[in-house]
């Protein structure tokens, strides 16, 4: 029953937030970019162009146990010049998961790695995860250019977490730029400050609090079409593969891999767009960290940063 | 509980569904502002299979219509109204042509997008005036680019040039 009641306040703050924003705006609604949930595209603001965009975020469902994660980011971008925008983020997140774990334990989600909780205790809490920075610069278009491409930076801080993830953009255009194809190469160094584990053998660094390094290497795809004048709809696929540390190039780090997949849904207008898209984890995870059964089920990975379906719905306002 | 809330992302994706559109000039003040004072003759066509093909072939551009919008005026000119695709939403346009196929004007009559607006300026548009069939109009070659509003500058230029291609395969005195 608690477990409903927060799940529904997520629903709340989520959707009245949301909605919010789109009543504000629907009277003189038009809209823009992102046409992706997960996947970037090489369109930049114009120089001195504004916008705010929110993003929520659900990560819903282990193979065992409770698991409901959201995450809000709110965002406001800038086009520097015609090729680079910059934009600026609070992150936010709030976790309700109990018993979340293979050996049918609670342990917090990745986001949450910092915070300890009771084996047998539900976590159910918010936080304040970090401010992030974000630059994007178009080297090429894919309007006057064979293929469009950008590069991306974003860094992260936070109380307790560090992140700068970088990002290789491509994006190719059909059909009178009305069919849309792109690919992300993304890689992210996180730092995050756990506390020390008394189980721990002593002599590592487990034992005592440390800063936790690991990587994460992404590679997604994603195609979309403007099936009529202000929507589009579309396919986005992911392959993320998270490393020990902040080398991804060691395969003897590698601690996991997942593939997810799912459709899209895209209205833009004049100033207002929303973006929804909802990926399902598909079979040939891997968990190398953790051999043992009942990591990975039906294919999938239970473990760490993975779970069974994402939901994603960014909403802004160009002004 | 758990249904409910995941319809509330579902009800904001309805929610703009219901917004207007910007209109800055009727196809009536179109004629007028580009022949003043001229009588237009409306000469529709539906364009064959065989036309369609040929107007991709010399333009490289895809009619999005087999109804062509035209008029002819008394002095041997054409008003012609198309569309291309924005950012968002069609961008109708309007060309005007003299007798010998020769481009007076370009006028945007319909503009839905958050920005790109300066393809109607009439600066950028008068690089079209005097421009023929066969003329390249390439973006960044002999027609400029407005940084910001690639696409929509693109798809106009292309538009232009699939008409000045549509005269003279379909309208010219010359294919009669």
């Amino acid at each position: 029953m608690k477990s409903g009641r927060n799940h529904a306040a997520i629903g709340i703050i989520l959707g009245l937030g949301l909605m919010s924003l789109g009543l504000t705006f629907a009277g003189t609604a038009r809209a823009d970019e992102p046409l992706f949930g997960y996947l970037y595209t090489t369109d930049t603001l114009p120089k001195g162009k504004k916008e705010i965009e929110l993003w929520s975020t659900l990560r819903e469902g282990r193979s065992q146990g409770d698991f409901h994660v959201w995450e809000g980011r709110a965002e406001v971008s800038y086009g520097l010049t015609d090729r680079l925008q910059v934009s600026g983020y609070l992150n936010v997140a709030y976790a309700n998961v109990y018993h979340n774990v293979p050996s049918g334990e609670t342990a917090p989600p990745e986001i949450f790695a910092d915070y300890s909780v009771g084996a047998d205790k539900r976590m159910d809490r918010g936080r304040f995860e970090g401010v992030s920075a974000e630059a994007v610069y178009r080297v090429l278009s894919p309007y006057t250019d064979p293929v469009g491409l950008a590069l991306y930076v974003e860094p992260t801080i936070g109380p307790r977490t560090r992140e700068i993830e970088s990002r290789l953009i491509l994006q190719k255009n059909f059909h009178d730029d009305r069919v849309v194809i792109a690919a992300n190469v993304t890689v992210g160094q996180e730092w995050r400050y756990l506390q020390g584990d008394p189980a721990a053998d002593p002599s590592t660094e487990d034992f005592r609090d440390h800063w936790d390094k690991e990587t994460d290497v992404n590679f997604g795809v994603a195609a979309s079409y403007r099936f009529r004048p202000n929507w589009s709809a579309g396919l986005e696929f992911l392959n993320e593969r998270e490393f020990a540390g902040l080398d991804p190039f060691d395969p003897g780090k590698r601690t996991n891999m997942a593939f997810y997949f799912g459709p899209n849904l895209h209205f833009g207008g004049e100033r207002f767009f929303v973006t929804g898209t909802f990926l399902v984890q598909l079979p040939g995870a891997k968990d190398y960290a953790n051999p043992a059964p009942g990591f990975i089920v039906g294919g999938i990975t239970n473990a760490d940063d993975f779970e069974k379906y994402r939901l994603r719905i960014k909403a802004g306002y160009y002004f | 509980m758990k249904s409910r809330f995941y319809l509330l992302p579902l009800a904001l994706l309805a929610a703009p569904a219901a917004a207007h559109a910007t209109t800055y000039m009727s196809v009536e003040q179109a004629q007028a502002l580009m022949f003043p004072g001229e009588a237009l003759k409306p000469d529709p066509r539906a364009l064959t299979d065989a036309q369609v093909a040929a107007i991709r072939k010399d333009s490289g551009e895809s009619p999005l219509s087999r109804e062509l919008k035209a008029w002819r005026a008394a002095d041997g000119g054409w008003f012609i109204l198309d569309q291309v695709v924005g950012k968002h939403e069609f961008i109708t346009f309007a060309l005007a042509l003299d007798s010998a196929g020769a481009v007076r004007s370009v006028e945007i009559l319909d503009y839905r997008e958050s920005y790109g607006g300066q393809v109607r300026e009439a600066a950028w548009r008068s690089q079209f005036v005097g421009k023929r069939h066969g003329a390249a109009l390439k973006l960044g070659q002999d027609v400029k680019n407005i940084s910001g509003a690639t696409l929509s500058s693109k798809h106009v230029a292309d538009g232009v040039r699939r008409l000045l291609s549509t005269y003279a395969l379909v309208l010219a005195p010359s294919v009669h």
